[in-house]
């Protein structure tokens, strides 16, 4: 028995509990076994076999978790695919060159029979010999080609074998095709609590749900969470259900941490962290209100290597079948890019991305330190922080800020400078502040910052 | 099109230069007119200063002129006379930027 089949039976003694609400409609664990059962068929009538790259492309549903689980449990490796676009998933078949593709939007199986007998990467044919599923994510590609990550799906899964049952809402907000996403997916399953998926990331709709299913736990991000704050979502439902709201993927400016808490009072803040790279650590906030937090997982070590955090851990990928391993030092240190501080009692506190530094004259300087400030004034509704060139200083620090809606333009940004000489090192003080419309956001929900 | 004047530049630069003052509550002593050091040397701002005053004249330029030009570039930095030196050859500078 491997241990997706162990993952697997766990799930099914959940038996008469909600598994997933999705589109309206409640699906039980017995029907999700069901629906596994039904895909293994499939899977067997087509002959597609152990080992085999398979990828699903498709939103997050009742039918792509029970797919999902059956190529798991026929020890496939799994490529899961949300995105709409595409240039983007053609990038991702080149670059994983899948055996078979499950288009779940137009209801396709296609055996791309040119793949079958290609070479495959020492990635790829490790887990086949290890008799493992296996998963393959793809970084969000901000910066260059995406990585294709590979993971062996079996010691991911084995970290939740150990999971007590507790019956808890949890909305997912995060993709099927990413690390936090899946965590949040597994953790549900493994202790017999309810998925609900939104048809729509709006923050509107989001507290719809909330208001309906009565869920209990929202993972979400600082974006996000700022959307549902200006749009005054909170106002408009019955949040009474909701018993926390985990944040993580960007650095949380205190300041809205802060405006979260006074708007939500009886909800609990934590943060949680992890990478694509690593797998989500287990993590404790200070309090709701602090964005100090310790990373305590007996799967995951972590040091501070010249201010930056790097991990081990046992859920670490195997490697990207596409780059080359440099972020891994040779003894599997991966250097995250995170930048932390640190505090008595071994808490961290993120304070942004090393390569989101801004190099004012030779000082150092955040973004999120300069957005944290700002957004303290009532006047401004987002705002984002950047490093600009010039020849004088290297770089100034710039700001681009969202003012809300009947403020006067004209002193903005004269309020802005004031308050930030105010609270900042003169060099930390925005040169130049662009009033614009709105800030670009990743469909994950995270600042574009490059 | 007009042709841009020098003489509106200057305003242009010497009304920047009060905005800054006002803004940053610093005095820049200006009794020496276009003489008058701005950076390096007996300059009265520091780089944080200069960077700030730069942008804002930029703004202005682009805002009052319609043209956008970048006055803290390599080629400002490497000329034999700073143009940020006195106000004069901050002038000069952008005149001959914008005259391009």
């Amino acid at each position: 028995m491997t241990i997706a089949d162990k993952f697997f039976q766990l799930i099914v003694e959940h038996s008469s509990k909600t598994a997933v609400i999705h589109d309206e409609k409640i699906y039980t664990y017995d029907e999700l076994n069901e629906k596994v059962i039904f895909y293994r068929e499939i899977l067997l009538n087509k002959d597609i076999s152990k080992g085999q790259i398979v990828f699903i492309i498709s939103d997050y549903s009742f039918e792509s978790i029970a797919l999902f689980l059956a190529l798991s449990i026929n020890r496939n490796i799994v490529v899961p695919i949300t995105t709409e676009n595409l240039t983007e998933i053609e990038d991702r078949l080149s670059e994983a060159k899948p055996d078979w593709i499950f288009n779940l939007r137009d209801g396709d199986i296609l055996n791309i029979k040119d793949n079958v007998s290609i070479e495959r990467h020492n990635l790829i044919t490790r887990i086949q010999n290890e008799n493992a599923s296996g998963l393959i994510l793809f970084s969000s590609g901000s910066t260059g080609k995406p990585k294709a990550m590979v993971h062996n799906l079996d010691v991911l899964y084995n970290t939740f074998l150990q999971k007590k049952p507790r019956i808890l809402n949890f909305l997912v907000f995060l993709m099927f095709d990413h690390i936090g996403g899946l965590n949040t997916l597994f953790n549900c399953l493994a202790c017999g609590s309810t998925i609900t998926i939104p048809e729509n990331r709006r923050p509107d709709h989001i507290c719809y749900l909330i208001d309906k299913y009565k869920i209990n736990i929202l993972p979400s991000s600082p974006t996000f969470l700022n959307l549902m704050l200006i749009g005054k979502s909170f106002e408009k439902y019955d949040l009474s259900s909701l018993k926390m709201i985990t944040y993580g993927t960007e650095t949380m400016p205190e300041s809205l941490l802060l405006k979260l808490k006074e708007q939500l009072p009886n909800v609990k803040f934590i943060q949680t962290f992890g990478t694509s790279e690593t797998g989500i650590a287990k993590t404790t906030s200070k309090s709701s209100e602090s964005t100090l937090m310790k990373i305590e997982d007996p799967d995951q070590e972590y040091k501070i290597v010249e201010g930056e955090l790097w991990l081990r851990s046992k859920t670490q990928i195997l490697g990207y079948i596409n780059h080359s391993n440099d972020s891994f030092t040779s003894d599997g240190w991966f250097k995250t890019g995170d930048l932390v501080e640190e505090f008595d009692g071994g808490y961290l506190r993120i304070i942004g991305r090393s390569k989101e530094v801004i190099n004012v004259g030779g000082e150092k300087v955040l973004p999120t330190e300069i957005e944290s400030i700002i957004l303290e004034l009532q006047e401004i509704e987002d705002c984002k922080a950047k490093g600009l060139t010039n020849a004088i200083t290297g770089q100034m620090v710039v700001v681009d800020i969202v003012v809300k809606q009947g403020y006067d333009l004209q002193s903005i940004k004269s309020i802005v400078r004031n308050h930030c000489k105010l609270k900042l090192d003169p060099y930390k003080v925005p040169a130049k502040i662009n009033i614009v419309d709105a800030l670009a956001f990743s469909d994950r929900f995270k600042k574009i910052r490059l | 099109m007009n042709k841009i004047n020098r003489e509106k530049i200057s305003e242009l630069v010497f009304n920047c230069i009060k905005k800054y003052q006002e803004e940053y509550e610093q005095i820049i002593d200006i009794a020496e007119g276009e003489q008058t050091r701005l950076f390096g040397g007996n300059g009265q701002l520091d780089s944080l200063g200069l960077v700030s005053l730069v942008v804002s004249i930029e703004e202005e330029i682009e805002t009052e002129l319609g043209i956008a030009i970048v006055l803290a570039d390599e080629k400002a930095m490497s000329r034999r006379t700073s143009p940020f030196s006195r106000i004069g050859n901050l002038i000069d500078y952008i005149d001959e930027l914008v005259s391009s």
